[in-house]
């Protein structure tokens, strides 16, 4: 799972990259509304953590000329101005959640899980695919109950492929999806971690499609 | 309408005593020439006939005067005509009315004792055969050689004749001048209304303002009154702007000062240890303050700026879609219901978010399915209800919850600033906030806020 954080203080920046990637998601920063644009207008997001007062650009701009461009990533709004003026704008301009400063990272992370969750039609917090079930709160998979130990990068396919079950998931998208901006980006380690997710889930879970990508079957 | 009070009333007043002091002497000054005028040809008049009786007199032979001819006017032979003659003989042995004319008839006048000079003209009043008031002209004659006594020949008419003509004319010019009167009057009236509609309008407008129906004053206005205008404009503006710059700065000192605790907290939960312990229940106790105290400096900046309206609807759907995305993982059902499009509040856009903002979001966080928000205008009053399907709260709870800084359960997120800031914002605008139960069990909310 791609996210941005969008902060200009850069001390907080650093805590919520901090505590993102330690949630196992690939987490571009940046500090300023232009490049904001810049990276969500290109970039494929899962979601992005907007603050509201940027240099250059503010915020709500932001939000609104992605809506514009048709960028439909959810968006958390992480501001200080608490009023439901700013609010009501907020979610009007196109935020799908709202969070005012200061704030429990616990809460950052559940909302953010629950923003990609929900972009992916999704009600449970536990993602399950036969009897692979994958704990998104806590990144925790087990099969058949027994716990199973993934890097952070099988840990990201697996999650990005479990969020997209039956869809077949190309290795572009993959590679778009796990690593963030300034990764040198390899689409030839996306097949390493296929391999070693095929070794340490039941068989057939992930199926090859042939030219296209990859796709998870699970029996119903 | 006193005097003092009203322009209106100063205006016409002034007019009015103007208008008929000049036409007062307007009208004695016409009805004295007038007089003079006709007294002159009366007199004149008279003097024709004394003259004429003067030539017509002679003496016979026995120096008994009599008359040569009949005098010419023939209201002098029609009795009591109001026009007579008669000459008296004066010295030793005096005649009165000896030849008179046939007007007289058997009467004679009665002549005030009076002796003119050779050639003077002398003018009396006296009373007439009928009573009635003539003005009378005499002069003495005397012959060359003395050998007659000397005569006094009058004539007289009636005064009438020279005071109904001035009657006559003084009731036209009372009419006249009356009509003159009423139609300065009325044109004044209209010049004054004409004159003062600008004050008129505006008045209009400023009710306009301070019901809320208007931001400004709208349209030109005489250069008199412009200025004021324009005054008021900028005073009016002024006060917006007074707000807005507070809410401003509200807004930048929370994000100066919450930014650097949103670090603060994050890295203290970050470590172990007393510190790290203290330096998180600061950060929360900070948070408090700050979150209340700013709350309530919004607050103060919204007092009583003239002339605002926030229909209710728009920022009820607003605060709607925000609470369906907020609060989507509950998958609860938000219901706007009776709410008629008309329904405003007298007060600022921001307070009435602010307000239905806490409310409705506390419910949320309460309910177990539903929250409903409905609406009605009463009594130049708005009731805005917003019940939840939660828990509730018990009665004492509720006077509880209006405490600074409380919060009936830690679990559920929130500062639970929330309703003190909706009461004491309530209370600025002069509404009022009331807990009770919902229908359906949970808690119920009512806003009853000045309509406009």
């Amino acid at each position: 799972m791609h996210i941005l954080v969008v902060e200009d203080e850069p001390t907080l920046a650093a805590q919520l990259s901090q505590a993102l990637r330690e949630a196992g998601y690939a987490v571009d920063c940046v500090a300023n509304g232009r490049d904001a644009y810049f990276v969500g207008e290109v970039e494929s997001l899962d979601a992005v953590v907007l603050d509201l007062g940027l240099p250059l650009m503010d915020g709500l701009t932001v939000l609104k000329k992605w809506r514009a461009a048709g960028r439909s990533m959810p968006v958390l709004i992480l501001t200080a101005r608490d009023n439901w003026h700013e609010k009501v704008a907020g979610i009007d301009a196109g935020a799908d959640d709202y969070l005012t400063k200061p704030f429990h990272m616990e809460e950052l992370l559940a909302r953010v899980r629950a923003l990609i969750r929900r972009s992916a039609g999704l009600a449970s917090a536990e993602l399950a695919c036969g009897t692979v079930r994958l704990d998104t709160r806590g990144g925790r998979v087990t099969v058949d109950g027994q716990a199973v130990t993934l890097t952070s990068h099988e840990l990201r396919v697996l999650s990005y492929l479990m969020h997209r079950k039956g869809q077949v998931v190309s290795r572009a998208e993959l590679t778009e999806h796990i690593y963030a901006q300034d990764f040198e980006r390899d689409s030839n380690t996306i097949e390493v971690f296929i391999g070693r997710l095929r070794k340490k889930l039941p068989a057939g879970l992930i199926e090859t499609v042939r030219g296209l990508g990859y796709r998870l079957a699970c029996p119903e | 309408m006193s005097v003092r009070g009203s322009l209106r009333a100063r205006l016409l007043a002034g007019s009015l005593v103007w208008i008929l002091a000049a036409l007062t002497a307007t009208g004695f000054v016409l009805a004295d020439l007038f007089r003079e005028h006709v007294t002159e040809r009366f007199e004149a008049e008279l003097r024709i006939h004394l003259d004429q009786l003067t030539a017509n007199v002679e003496f016979g032979a026995d120096a008994v005067p009599r008359l040569r001819a009949e005098l010419s006017d023939p209201r002098l032979r029609r009795p009591l005509s109001g026009l007579y003659w008669q000459i008296d003989r004066e010295g030793g042995d005096a005649v009165r009315g000896m030849l008179r004319s046939r007007s007289l008839w058997d009467t004679t006048l009665e002549v005030p004792r009076d002796g003119p000079r050779d050639g003077e003209v002398h003018v009396h009043a006296v009373a007439g055969p009928d009573r009635e008031r003539l003005v009378m002209m005499e002069r003495i004659v005397r012959l060359e050689d003395g050998a007659a006594a000397p005569l006094r020949l009058i004539v007289a008419a009636d005064e009438r004749g020279m005071t109904h003509p001035v009657r006559e004319f003084v009731g036209l010019l009372v009419i006249a001048l009356g009509v003159l009167a009423a139609g300065l009057v009325t044109a004044v009236m209209l010049q004054v209304s004409i004159g003062l509609a600008p004050l008129k309008r505006l008045s209009a407008q400023l009710a306009e303002i301070r019901d809320g129906r208007s931001r400004r004053l709208e349209g030109a206005f005489p250069n008199e009154v412009q200025p004021l205008v324009d005054e008021l404009n900028a005073v009016l503006s002024h006060d917006a702007e007074v707000v807005a710059r507070a809410r401003t700065q509200a807004g930048n000192l929370a994000h100066a000062i919450k930014t650097p605790l949103a670090v603060l907290g994050n890295a203290a939960m970050r470590e172990e240890g007393a510190l790290a312990r203290l330096v998180s229940d600061q950060v929360a106790t900070a948070q408090r303050q700050v979150d209340y105290h700013l709350a309530r400096a919004r607050a103060a900046a919204a007092t009583q700026v003239p002339g605002l309206r926030t229909a209710l609807r728009p920022v009820v759907e607003g605060l709607v879609r925000v609470m369906q995305r907020v609060h989507a993982e509950r998958k609860l059902r938000i219901a706007i219901e009776a709410m008629p499009d008309a329904a405003a509040f007298r007060g600022e856009e921001q307070d009435l978010q602010e307000m239905l903002g806490n409310l409705i979001d506390n419910a949320c966080k309460w309910a177990r399915h539903a929250v409903r928000v409905a609406a009605v205008v009463r009594d130049g009053a708005v009731e805005i209800v917003i019940d939840d399907d939660g828990p509730g709260l018990s009665v004492d709870a509720r006077d509880a919850m209006f405490a600074r800084g409380a919060r009936a359960d830690e679990d559920v997120p929130g500062s639970g600033l929330g309703l003190g800031i909706v009461r004491d914002l309530a209370q600025l605008y002069g509404g009022r906030i009331e807990l009770g139960q919902a229908p359906a069990g949970g808690l119920r909310a009512s806003l009853i806020l000045p309509a406009a």
